[in-house]
């Protein structure tokens, strides 16, 4: 009895903090559903303008569209990032060449510079392959990141070099090695990575901004951002807006929520 | 087996990618063909436009495409949404990496910003002075945002002329009216407030704490800029700017202004009835009328007058955005679109008065009836022939290459003052930052 008492204030702290963390989330939910004025006024109940919202959403903006191409991009994103990414940190851990670690230094400085600093030049070489407005050009910037190859390095690690010497032995070609022995060991390095990765390219905003000047080819982050910059902000439909943006990214992390975590703390034990 | 399922997969992710590489790239093609021709060449019937806001400026906009095919049956005005901010950030982008290839024919831009671009990148406008547009049939104090050494590359849209306006029924509760308001000093308005206080317990104005837009609008009416006529900057030495510093610390310390953190809590300041008033560009009509339950109870008067400074007048200006011809467009249809529709159309400053709350520049377009058509929300008053009047009187602003620099400073400087520090040392710094950042 006395051991569950003294877990009553760890439960009253994690519910407070639970309640903190739903609490924009709900006001999100509710606020879709009320007047500009309501959300203004920080109305916490749900109200009716639901379907008002909806029409003075799509009423200017074409949310299908913009759905369409986040969902392109973050796909493409993240389908090219987990492939390159994966066989660069499988790389660097598993072969041995003495320049190695100098060169994930230089990724790892490559980290440290800001993206404004390489945003020009990068849209000068995008311009001058006459790819300014496409996909490819959304996304080729962002498939190869340090976290990724360092995540998946860190991963191929605990993977058992034993594993990859019998396997040599029985004749195992080296790439099949990786898609056959290390793909499925690693699967919630990938869920893990696959999170992250949708996450951020979903989210990526200046870089789209830039390279997609059409804005017929506007995504989602960049729809919202319309939204704010007239002289009379819709608050209701802006919430609804950045629910809709949000479902993708809320399924997509409770979907591969259980390997999301056994990526990170390590899935070989 | 196994290996052949391995490389359909392969296979079938490189196609899936690659096509949709083509597909978006083969719009891109469209897109720079239907952009822009260059000049020397026969005039097109399209022009791509940027600019933001599908309530005002974008439905301006389609209303001037609608003027314009008219005469030209088969004109089409390609619009591209793009917020003001990612406006600036494609220009800076584009003028950086010598693409102008991608600009459209027409953007819009805050005013004050145009000498910023237009001194920077003078690369992205063309010269409009001999446009045919009628530049003398818009208030000096307009056209000189987009004037640079003589030159004109703007054709002004939206106004900015500040009203000051204000809940009538509040007013009423504290036993005033809108006229004791009209015409007066701001030691007035603050002796006014201070009963409205009394009475209501509601403040009269609310700002974001730090941004300096009320006091900039006060240093406007009284035909000060935080530039001198050489581009100099003024910010010490400037007894309009101090006296405005100080009307704005009396009227936070005496509870008159209330102080928010964002933009946001600024409207919901006013939708929510927490305040007496807002002093603001008449853009703001658009937002305070969200508050339908409060139809009939506002009302616009003109600004109070700094005291004690020389040429303060009851006028000001914040915000208001010009139409600028880009270094890529097919100059002549851009410019006979301009002169025939926001230089020229009387019946497109009629339509979008009503439609958005557009108060024109083009003065012609004043003496039209609309203008003087009462309007229910502000209680009958006729305001937009009210806001031509003040329109008039606006002295102008020098902006010059570093308005926002010296802006920034100033609110840096004033947040400074109200915790505390002495004005004129932290003036001081303001000033030197401005003059660091010129150098």
């Amino acid at each position: 009895m006395t051991s569950k008492l003294r877990e009553v204030p760890k439960y009253a702290f994690l519910s407070i903090v639970a309640l903190l963390s739903v609490g924009p989330l709900y006001f999100m939910v509710v606020s879709a559903t009320n007047t500009s004025q309501d959300v203004l006024a920080s109305s916490m109940l749900p109200g009716t303008n639901l379907l008002a919202n909806w029409q003075s959403l799509t009423e200017f903006q074409d949310v299908g569209a913009a759905m369409y191409h986040s969902t392109v991009n973050a796909v493409l994103t993240t389908v090219l990032a987990l492939v390159v990414s994966s066989i660069a940190g499988y790389g660097f851990e598993v072969y041995h060449s003495p320049n190695k670690d100098r060169l994930m230094w230089v990724l790892m400085l490559a980290m440290m510079i800001p993206f404004a600093a390489t945003m020009i030049p990068l849209f000068q070489l995008f311009a001058d392959l006459g790819m300014v407005n496409s996909a490819f050009a959304v996304v080729l910037p962002v498939i190869a990141t340090p976290l990724l190859i360092l995540l998946f390095r860190q991963s191929a690690r605990s993977f058992p070099h034993e594993i990859i010497e019998a396997a040599r032995m029985d004749g195992l070609k080296e790439f099949s090695i990786f898609w056959k022995m290390f793909v499925p060991t690693m699967r919630p390095t990938y869920a893990a990575a696959a999170v992250i990765t949708f996450m951020a390219a979903w989210n990526n905003f200046l870089w789209p901004k830039v390279i997609l000047v059409n804005s017929d080819y506007q995504t989602m982050p960049m729809l919202i951002s319309n939204f704010t910059g007239g002289y009379v902000i819709d608050y209701g439909a802006l919430m609804l807006a950045v629910l809709i943006a949000s479902l993708p990214t809320i399924v997509i992390f409770f979907v591969l929520q259980r390997s999301f975590v056994a990526g990170f703390t390590g899935v070989v034990k | 087996m196994k290996k052949l399922r391995t490389g359909m997969a392969l296979a079938a992710t490189a196609t899936f990618a690659l096509s949709l590489a083509a597909c978006s790239s083969g719009g891109s093609t469209d897109d720079a063909s239907g952009g822009a021709s260059g000049d020397g060449e026969a005039m097109g019937n399209s022009l791509t436009v940027w600019a933001w806001d599908p309530a005002f400026n974008i439905y301006a906009l389609q209303e001037a495409e609608k003027v314009y095919q008219a005469d030209h049956p088969d004109f089409t005005l390609d619009i591209q949404e793009v917020t003001w901010e990612d406006l600036q950030t494609k220009l800076t982008t584009l003028a950086q990496s010598q693409e102008f290839g991608e600009l459209p024919d027409i953007f819009l831009m805050q005013n004050n910003a145009f000498q910023k671009n237009v001194i920077n990148y003078p690369d992205l406008f063309t010269d409009i002075t001999d446009s045919g547009v009628a530049f003398d049939e818009f208030p000096e104090g307009v056209t000189a945002y987009s004037t640079v050494d003589g030159m004109n590359y703007g054709v002004p849209f939206d106004a900015g002329t500040a009203i000051n306006a204000m809940r009538t029924d509040i007013l009423e509760e504290a036993g005033l009216t809108l006229d004791d308001f009209t015409d007066i000093t701001w030691d007035e308005y603050i002796a006014l407030g201070e009963q409205v206080l009394e009475k209501t317990g509601k403040p009269m104005l609310s700002g974001i704490a730090g941004e300096p837009d009320t006091i900039l609008m006060m240093l406007q009416s009284a035909g000060q800029s935080l530039f001198d006529d050489q581009g100099n900057p003024t910010i010490t030495d400037n007894a309009a700017l101090a006296a405005s510093i100080d009307l704005y610390s009396e009227m936070v310390e005496k509870g008159i202004y209330l102080e928010v953190n964002s933009w946001d809590e600024y409207i919901a300041s006013i939708v929510n009835g927490n305040v007496a008033s807002t002093i603001n560009g008449v853009w703001i009509s658009g937002s305070i009328q969200t508050a339908e339950d409060q139809s009939g109870l506002w009302g616009v008067t003109d600004l109070p007058a700094v005291d004690g400074i020389d040429g303060a007048t009851h006028y000001s200006a914040n915000g208001g955005s010009s139409w600028a011809v880009s270094s890529n467009a097919d100059v002549a249809l851009a410019e006979d679109f301009l002169s025939a529709t926001f230089a020229g159309s009387t019946e497109l400053y009629d339509t979008i008065l009503p439609g958005a709350g557009a108060v024109a520049n083009w003065l012609p377009a004043g003496d039209s009836e609309v203008y003087s058509e009462p309007q229910e929300f502000f209680g009958g008053q006729a305001i937009y022939a009210d806001v031509l009047s003040f329109a008039a009187g606006v002295p102008a602003n020098n902006t010059g290459a570093y308005y926002y620099e010296a802006r920034d400073a100033v609110g840096a400087a004033i947040t400074q003052i109200m915790g505390g520090a002495d004005p004129a040392t932290a003036l001081g710094e303001a000033q030197s930052t401005v003059e660091f950042a010129m150098n």
